[in-house]
């Protein structure tokens, strides 16, 4: 660490984001090594480094040899003032060099809102944020992470991205890297070699064309790019590399704990879930497997509990086997279980006090909509006897707090299914005034409301978003009906939800809008504090691009769709067919039933452990 | 039960974790060196320990003490190196014993202010006579006079910087030495955005002597 580091740090709020130094931090002697990598998480530490893919992604790298990844994040407002201020760049947490120094800089994009966090980023790294403009092989400029199953509106700032799980193409980038670099080989060789690696996406090989309507004509592959680019996956995730540590952060951080993941996937197929859709087919580690990795973090990180993460964990075949020795193993070492993404029609009492021994933590269900009809149209294969028959179990068991998720503006939403949402509420309230074990504690109801946001790659990617007037009416209605004693409620603001949306089904005309938003002050467009709804305004209307065109546009079943070169597996028919399944109101039972042929099973020659 | 104190240092990128932070972090450390610590008793069982005296984020320190309740009877071989092979990086156990005595018995903290360079005989002279700041604590904001928490000043040129060493009231109503480069930059003797960096050399009793040694 510099003294200018040292400076910026003088002024301001929770300096131990920006020294690295943590415990199990990397730390390599630069002599030995010839590919330097700088992991960028466009957004604030405490969320980057609760992020698991990092830390699978930041180990595997590090245990190459010859290679040091190193840490980035964005810096909050006043360490960014200070930066700017004195002249510091963007540095790397571990050795404090500029990142823009660094072979290659890798983002990851898990939230649209973060988009322009990429960009102060590459700004503040003194990297120029176009790929075009960007000549030489170094640095590259790459991406992956959930949200490239449409990430148009970045594909100008990215020299490539990679589709889908990282775990074995990583490697193979960085040794072609190598190998071009080495070879004296020019970028946009590098690049035309890279597009050949399955899961490669090189944006600047794909040339787009328009239609008179705005939508567009075609995508057209060049220099032997191929013409989808399918998501890599792990076929054996119990084969796959999994880290035995993680960077322990020395301040607090917003899932401050060891994670391991039971399987990626999810059987349920609800309509509206991007992940349930990009992460197919269902592969799951072994208990054994995810028994040694849990022990093998706790003793190299010293961490008190460990999370045991997957789209729906109540689906893991193999749970309660797995708590049972997770508990006999951590509870004597006051470690504890946390269970997130657990479902109300699998919740499994005995299960949730036997990991709860250590440390109680509270209820968490998603219904997502208010009425059978809605919840039918969206998939929640959920019924509102289940939820409440789990409430009861817990309420009996001395539970008192629950927190409810649900969602406003879904396709084909009346006022009815929104005030299905308060009789739920209500329902929920008298199941505990009639199994309560104490009722004079009181029920507290957290109601959360978020609102629809239709994504590419999901049944509801040709669907728009409802109108600002009709969000704002919807939530008159939600917070009339929702005005009862015990319960507190929040709902999104509809003014990033929307943007979301913008951003979400976006295409490559939006990259100057990200620019001039980028100009205009925006980052850290997540944080409610330092969202400016005007100025993005501004940057539309600067650019002469519609937002509604991307976010209320209801598309042709026969469009092209800005994000059809990149393909999930799943495929465009089927989602397709989900789509009109929604439509008529008919739920589609979840894989366990069946397999529905959605096409992910291609990606793995058949495995899928439903 | 054993009660434990070790000394430590927290230099470099270490100096930047809080006192709530420093905590976690050692806490950390300890179940991963395998430690015998004790749990409280209770619906959220923590750790027995505590920073004897707080430290500013920011500050270096090569001298701050720790105390910690372990469950068995002796202090357990080779706690010291054990505890160093798995600390944050720049965090270093010096000495470890019986915390056999009380922490009601320390009175001063002895600190080191690195300062840009500067006139060193104007700045001792400031101190020489009242100097009236502003001084914040738990219990709100008050007018004091420095001098009344000096107990000794020295100030020398070395090189491009000028080293404040100092002793300063530690215990119920300690000073912290950013005052005195505060006191400095109202003076004009440094300048106002100038940055310092604080040393914390030692943590002593009424008599200034080091208040524990192994």
């Amino acid at each position: 660490m510099n003294d200018t580091i040292r400076a910026c740090l003088e002024h301001v709020r929770k300096p131990a984001r920006y020294t690295g130094g943590e415990y199990n931090a990397v730390y390599k002697d630069k002599s030995q090594v010839d590919l330097r990598f700088a992991f960028c998480f466009p957004d604030l530490y405490e969320i980057g480094m609760s992020h698991l893919g990092s830390k699978i992604l930041y180990g595997l790298l590090n245990s190459m040899e010859g290679v040091w990844c190193e840490r980035a994040y964005a810096p909050f407002l006043d360490m960014e003032e200070q930066m700017r201020k004195r002249g510091q760049p963007l540095y790397a947490l571990e050795s404090g060099d500029p990142v823009g120094e660094f072979d290659i800089l890798g983002f990851t994009l898990q939230y649209e809102m973060n988009y322009t966090g990429v960009l102060n980023m590459l700004d503040l790294a003194g990297v120029p944020k176009r790929a075009a403009d960007r000549k030489e092989l170094k640095p590259l400029v790459i991406a992956g992470g959930p949200c490239v199953y449409n990430a148009e509106p970045m594909a100008d700032f990215f020299d490539l991205i990679t589709i889908g799980e990282g775990e074995e193409v990583m490697p193979e980038l960085m040794n072609l890297y190598r190998a071009c670099r080495d070879a004296g080989e020019s970028k946009a060789e590098f690049l035309k070699k890279a597009a050949q690696i399955g899961g490669v996406y090189v944006p600047s090989l794909y040339e787009i064309t328009y239609k008179e309507d705005g939508t567009v004509a075609a995508i057209t592959p060049r220099d032997g790019a191929p013409a989808v680019v399918r998501k890599r996956v792990v076929k054996d995730l119990d084969k796959a590399y999994y880290p035995e540590k993680f960077v322990v952060p020395s301040t607090d951080i917003v899932f401050d704990r060891a994670m391991i993941e039971l399987f990626r996937g999810c059987r349920r197929g609800c309509r509206f879930c991007q992940a349930g859709y990009t992460y197919r087919p269902i592969r799951a580690r072994q208990p054994e497997t995810l028994k040694k990795q849990a022990e093998a973090l706790i003793a190299n990180t010293g961490w008190d509990e460990v999370s045991l993460t997957s789209l729906s964990s109540s689906d893991y075949p193999h749970l309660e086997t797995l708590c049972e020795g997770l508990v006999a193993k951590f509870e004597p070492m006051h470690v504890n279980l946390a269970l997130p993404s657990m479902r109300a029609d699998s919740f499994n009492l005995d299960l949730a006090q036997n990991i709860q021994k250590v440390r109680k933590s509270g209820l968490t269900f998603a219904p997502e909509a208010g009425t059978q009809r809605l919840r039918d149209v969206i998939n929640k294969n959920l019924q509102e006897e289940d939820l409440l028959e789990a409430c009861k179990l817990a309420f009996a068991a001395g539970y008192n707090g629950v927190k409810l998720y649900f969602m406003m503006g879904l396709p084909t939403e009346t006022d009815e299914d929104l005030l299905g949402i308060s009789k739920i509420v209500r329902n929920v309230q008298r199941t505990f005034r009639e199994y309560a074990k104490n009722k004079a504690r009181g029920l507290r109801i957290n109601v959360g409301i978020s609102i629809f946001v239709p994504k590419a790659q999901t049944p509801f990617q040709w669907l728009g978003q409802i109108s600002a007037e009709e969000a704002a009416r919807r939530k008159e209605v939600l917070m009339e009906s929702l005005n009862i004693k015990g319960v507190t409620y929040s709902i999104h603001e509809y003014k990033t939800s929307f943007l979301e949306a913008v951003l979400a089904r976006g295409d490559r005309r939006l990259s100057a809008v990200l620019e001039r938003a980028w100009q205009l002050g925006c980052r850290l467009d997540g944080w409610e504090e330092n969202f400016n709804f005007d100025a993005w305004m501004q940057a539309f209307s600067d650019t002469g691009v519609d937002p509604a065109f991307y976010a209320n546009r209801e598309l042709a079943p026969d469009e092209v769709m800005a994000w059809d070169h990149i393909s999930s597996g799943v495929t465009k028919c089927y989602l397709y067919s989900e789509l009109e399944q929604a439509r008529k109101g008919i739920a589609t039972p979840d894989c366990k039933a069946g397999c529905r042929n959605c096409g992910a099973l291609s990606l793995t020659g058949g495995k899928c452990d439903v | 039960m054993f009660k434990l104190r070790f000394c430590f240092e927290k230099n470099g990128t270490s100096a930047y974790i809080s006192h709530l932070d420093l905590m976690k972090a050692l806490q950390r450390s300890f179940v991963r060196a395998g430690i015998p610590v004790k749990y409280s008793q209770g619906f959220n069982p923590h750790i027995e320990m505590s920073i004897v005296v707080p430290l500013s984020t920011g500050y270096e320190t090569r001298c701050d003490l720790c105390d910690l309740d372990l469950v068995c009877d002796d202090m357990p071989e080779n706690f010291v190196e054990d505890l160093n092979a798995v600390m944050p990086r720049g965090m270093k156990v010096l000495h470890a014993g019986a915390a056999d005595r009380p922490v009601r018995e320390i009175a001063y903290s002895a600190y080191e202010i690195v300062l840009p360079a500067g006139d060193a005989l104007a700045m001792k002279a400031l101190f020489d006579g009242p100097v009236t700041l502003e001084k914040r604590s738990k219990r709100g904001r008050r007018d004091v006079n420095l001098q009344d928490y000096i107990k000794e000043l020295t100030f020398a040129n070395e090189g491009d910087k000028t080293l404040c060493r100092c002793i300063l009231a530690a215990g119920n109503d300690p000073l912290n030495p950013m005052y005195l480069t505060q006191a400095l930059k109202n003076t004009g003797l440094v300048e106002e955005d100038a940055t310092a960096k604080y040393i914390r050399t030692g943590i002593l009793d009424e008599n200034c002597e080091i208040f524990w040694k192994k």
